[in-house]
């Protein structure tokens, strides 16, 4: 009996070492960048880059609001009113003083994540439904200000918002933007794998669980809330800046409504929240659903919401965490497989 | 001394939980807190561990530093460790990860170098995640080191609870109820479990159980609580015949005056 467990403990700790050297785990990160590189000759015409766009801005939305909600269990519906704070700042920053695409990106990012920082102090008392609507608050709150401030366009909207310049030429084509968008939403994943397979995101695991229990183990509940928070909020930053900046360059509060929050949602929640791809696999597929049923708009929204009862019922941990499962449970039958082997 | 309580008191609207308690624990020494059900036991570990704020007047000192009114993080980082009475594992984490968190006050790499995905996050969770598959060797989860914490059975998961404190590298290490609920055979076994460790690591140890048998065989000094109050301590043996500790457990023998007043009463 014990020499069998040392020898099924071996295995997993074989298992463990014979890992790849940190350098060879970045070669899918080579080949995914290949694959996205080559992706628009695949694709053919002009609205197919627009999707791909829009697939790839949602992905950066996703998978920020994968970190704050999924990861570190944060219910918070105002991840889209981020997305619009990004973009006005965006906007604001290139069309009313003349800041260039490549400065007003990072400039509005930095502002978002600050204001998500900001939005993140009530939850170190709210909790569940409570943060949810104090959150669903400041989220309206934003929209309506931005629909009644003239200097932001108000109801009309904020058009003119200048494309991106790359050297001399204004990046209008979708096609173009996509080499713009891809790096970034590809940037994007990278960080979310690195943060939430370290330390932080399994800190972020355990306050989700339990934060009594996390505390007691030496985490700063508060630090890393407050972390959560401003991660998800630069992602939505970053994102709301590409939204602001793609062609035709047009901004309307409208835009940014709960209607837009529950498509986000259900991107996380049919992808698998907590799962390290919820927010991509989410985001691509909701974004195609939504396209192909553009004609039945007006069903949209009761069929997203029955999709999210269904998914939370029968697929609680979404498309991400089937995967999971199948893979944890294969390993188990391996290892005792192995161990009634050496027996 | 380790840990050295002066005054220390708690109450709940108008119930006094713990009451003006002084409690010294010695380096290296295991010792037992026993008591009846609602005698203040587990609202003392929740107050040394921070859980709790504690009435003015009250202080806690660990290890030559005052940690009254210190946020729990804080404490645990100074080095106490503790078990809940409902465990409070992280259920849908893996074994290895929730050992991983016990571990969290230790890790060297910073946010930055988090975010990026730097070389030395990589050989720093190796190394960790080697140092916690020894760590889960000694308290015999290895097969279950991937598998989620919450289809564990209870005596698995009170090893992991166990586990996870230890990951910590606590100086003292607070065991609430360790072995509640556990069939005869499963005590004996986290009872060597607590004691190799004890052996390995240098701990302090503070136990609290109602299972007395744990408490006789492994602990050096007992103190008995009441009503929030220290009503005696010692050698478990003197404790087991102390006239005190028994009235607080089984109630006090009455005297023949009394007997017959109660049986007139009713």
């Amino acid at each position: 009996m014990e020499d069998a467990s040392i020898s099924a403990g071996d295995a997993v700790r074989r298992d463990l070492g014979a890992r790849p050297l940190w350098s060879r785990l970045h070669l899918p990160w080579v080949a995914g960048a290949l694959f996205l590189l080559l992706l628009p000759w695949a694709t053919r015409n002009a609205y197919h880059h627009y999707i791909l766009n829009l697939i790839l801005i949602n992905v950066i939305l996703a998978v920020g609001l994968n970190i704050v909600k999924g990861f570190a269990g944060q219910v918070t519906v105002g991840h889209y009113a981020m997305a619009a704070i990004g973009a006005y700042a965006s906007a604001v920053f290139a069309a009313k003083f003349g800041v260039p695409f490549w400065l007003a990106l990072p400039a509005a990012t930095l502002f978002t994540g600050l204001v998500g920082a900001i939005v993140g102090i009530p939850a170190f008392r709210l909790e569940g439904a409570y943060l949810a609507l104090a959150t669903l608050g400041l989220a309206e709150s934003v929209r309506i200000a931005i629909g009644v401030t003239d200097y932001l366009g108000a109801a009309v909207g904020f058009s003119d918002i200048p494309p991106p310049v790359f050297f001399g030429r204004p990046v209008v084509d979708h096609i173009a933007y996509y080499y713009i968008v891809m790096p970034l939403a590809l940037a994007g994943i990278y960080f979310s794998f690195c943060i939430l397979r370290s330390d932080i995101g399994r800190s972020f695991k355990a306050l989700r669980e339990d934060s009594l229990a996390a505390a007691a183990c030496g985490i700063n509940v508060r630090k890393y809330k407050l972390l959560a928070f401003l991660i998800s909020a630069l992602y939505a930053g970053c994102a709301g800046s590409l939204q602001a900046h793609m062609a035709p360059g047009f901004l309307h509060p409208n835009s940014y409504t709960i209607t837009e929050m529950v498509t986000l949602l259900l991107m996380v929640v049919m992808g698998g929240l907590g799962h390290i791809w919820g927010g991509v696999i989410g985001a691509a597929i909701v974004t195609v659903i939504y396209d192909l049923t553009r004609d039945y708009y007006q069903y949209q929204m009761a069929i997203f919401g029955m999709v999210i009862v269904l998914t939370v019922m029968f697929m609680p941990r979404g498309i991400g965490g089937l995967i999971d499962d199948y893979l944890a449970k294969r390993r188990f039958v391996a290892i005792r497989r192995a161990k009634a082997n050496a027996a | 001394m380790l840990l050295e309580v002066t005054g220390l008191s708690k109450r709940f609207g108008g119930l006094v939980a713990v009451s003006k308690l002084d409690l010294s624990i010695r380096e290296g020494e295991i010792r037992g807190i026993i008591g009846p059900n609602g005698s203040g036991k587990s609202t003392l570990f929740n107050l040394i561990s921070g859980v709790y704020q504690a009435e003015p007047g009250g202080r806690i000192v660990f290890a030559g530093e005052d940690i009254t009114g210190y946020p729990s993080h804080e404490i645990a980082r100074r080095g106490i460790a503790r078990t809940f009475q409902l465990l409070r594992i992280f259920t849908q984490m893996s074994v290895l990860e929730n050992l991983l968190i016990g571990y969290h006050p230790h890790v060297r790499y910073g946010s930055a170098a988090a975010t990026l995905g730097s070389a030395s996050v990589w050989t720093e969770e190796r190394r960790l995640k080697d140092e916690m598959m020894e760590l889960l060797g000694f308290i015999g989860l290895t097969d279950y080191a991937e598998i989620p914490a919450g289809e564990l059975s209870i005596g698995q998961r009170r090893l992991l609870a166990l586990g996870r404190a230890m990951a910590m590298r606590p100086k003292l290490l607070m065991l609430d109820e360790p072995a509640a609920g556990l069939s005869p055979v499963n005590v004996d076994k986290l009872l060597s479990t607590v004691l190799a460790l004890k052996q390995r690591y240098g701990l302090t140890v503070v136990i609290i159980e109602h299972i007395l048998k744990v408490v006789m065989e492994s602990c050096d000094t007992v103190t008995v609580l009441e009503h929030g109050e220290k009503i005696a301590e010692g050698a478990p043996a003197a404790i087991k015949d102390d006239h005190r500790v028994i009235e607080a457990y089984l109630g006090k023998e009455m005297g023949d005056a009394e007997v017959r007043a109660f049986l007139k009463a009713s």
